[in-house]
C-alpha cells in the first residue's frame, strides 16, 4: 500500500496534538489534521487522504455525519475510516459501524491500541 | 331581605373573598420575581467558570505538550548520539563503552517512554473539557426555564427587580457519557462487534 496520508479530525486542539504525537511514533509521519467534519471535508478536497481518524462530538459537523457524507461519495465509499472518541454506549458503536466506520477506539488510547488499528485496517 | 337577596349576597361576598385570595397569590407569585431573576443571573456566571476551567485546563496541557515534545526529541537525539558513539569506537572499543552505552540507551528510552505515557495522560482535558459542556449545558436549560417562569410572571412588582437579557450560548459539543475511567463498553467488546461484522 501506498504510504499513509492519514487526516486527524477532533474539536480538541490537544487531541489533534497527542494523536499526530502518536502517530508520529507509531511511523506514520504524513498527518494533517482538521478541526470537525466540515473542516475536514475541505481538507480532503485538497490533501486527498487515504486514510481517517475521526472523533464524534464535534461542533459544525459531528463524525457520524462526516463519515455518513464521505461514504455518500463514489470516491470514499473505501476510506479506511477509524473513530477515536468518548462514546462507548454500545447503541453508539453500532450506529458508527452502520454508518461506515471501519473500526472503533474509545478514549483515552493507547499509543498500541492506535498503533494495532491502523496496522489491521491496512493489512499489515 | 328575600331568600334571593340573601343568596345574591352570599355569593357577592364569596366572590369578593376569591377576588382577594387570587390577588394575594398573584402578589405571591410576583414576590417570586426577584429570587428568580437573580437565580437566572447566577446561570451565566457559572457557565462562564466552567468554560474558564476548559480553557485553562487546555493553556496548562498545551504548555505541557510543549515541554513533552521536547523532552521526546532530546530524547531521540541522545539515542541516536550514543549508538553514533558505539559505531565509531570500532572494533577493539572497550567493554566499558559498550556497557556505558548500552546502559544510558536504557535509560534514555525509559524517558522517551515516560514522556508519552504522560502525553496519554494528558487526554483527560478533552474528556474533562466534555463533562464541563455538560454540566454547562444543564445549567442553560435551567436557566432558559427559569427565564419562561419570569416572562409568565409579567411585569415585576418590585421596581429593583429586572428582566436579564439572554446572553449568546456557546456551540457545545460533547459526550454526556464522557468519563477518563468508566466506560460503558471495554475496548475488547467493541473490537469483537466490529470483528463479527468482518471488519
Amino acid at each position: 500500500m501506498a504510504e499513509l496520508k492519514i487526516l486527524a479530525v477532533d474539536d480538541s486542539p490537544t487531541m489533534r496534538r497527542i494523536i499526530i504525537n502518536t502517530l508520529k511514533r507509531a511511523g506514520f509521519n504524513n498527518v494533517i489534521e482538521a478541526s470537525d467534519g466540515k473542516d475536514a471535508l475541505a481538507k480532503m478536497k485538497i490533501e486527498r487522504p487515504n486514510f481517517v481518524i475521526t472523533d464524534w462530538n464535534m461542533p459544525e459537523m459531528d463524525g457520524l455525519t462526516f463519515i455518513t457524507t464521505i461514504r455518500a461519495m463514489e470516491e470514499y465509499k473505501q476510506l479506511p475510516v477509524l473513530m477515536v472518541t468518548t462514546r462507548s454506549v454500545q447503541e453508539d458503536i453500532v450506529a458508527a459501524m452502520k454508518a461506515g466506520v471501519n473500526n472503533y477506539i474509545v478514549k483515552p488510547f493507547t499509543p498500541d491500541t492506535l498503533k494495532a488499528k491502523i496496522d489491521q485496517m491496512v493489512g499489515k | 331581605m328575600s331568600s334571593s337577596e340573601n343568596i345574591q349576597t352570599c355569593i357577592q361576598r364569596e366572590i369578593a373573598e376569591l377576588t382577594e385570595s387570587i390577588s394575594g397569590m398573584m402578589s405571591s407569585f410576583r414576590k417570586l420575581q426577584r429570587p428568580l431573576a437573580e437565580s437566572r443571573e447566577k446561570v451565566p456566571q457559572a457557565t462562564t467558570q466552567l468554560d474558564k476551567i476548559s480553557q485553562q485546563t487546555e493553556a496548562v496541557t498545551t504548555r505541557m505538550l510543549d515541554v513533552v515534545e521536547q523532552m521526546t526529541q532530546r530524547e531521540e537525539e541522545v539515542i541516536r548520539g550514543i549508538e553514533q558513539i558505539r559505531t565509531t569506537a570500532g572494533d577493539g572499543s572497550t567493554e566499558e563503552i559498550e556497557h556505558l552505552a548500552q546502559g544510558l540507551i536504557v535509560k534514555a528510552t525509559d524517558n522517551l517512554n515516560a514522556a508519552y505515557q504522560i502525553m496519554e495522560s494528558l487526554q483527560f482535558q478533552d474528556i474533562t473539557a466534555q463533562q464541563m459542556d455538560h454540566a454547562a449545558s444543564l445549567l442553560e436549560e435551567v436557566e432558559i426555564k427559569l427565564h419562561g417562569i419570569l416572562t409568565t410572571l409579567g411585569s415585576p412588582e418590585d421596581p429593583n427587580a429586572r428582566m436579564v437579557p439572554q446572553v449568546p450560548r456557546k456551540t457545545r459539543a460533547y459526550d454526556p457519557h464522557a468519563d477518563f475511567v468508566d466506560r460503558k463498553t471495554d475496548q475488547k467488546d467493541i473490537d469483537s462487534i466490529f470483528a463479527k461484522k468482518g471488519h
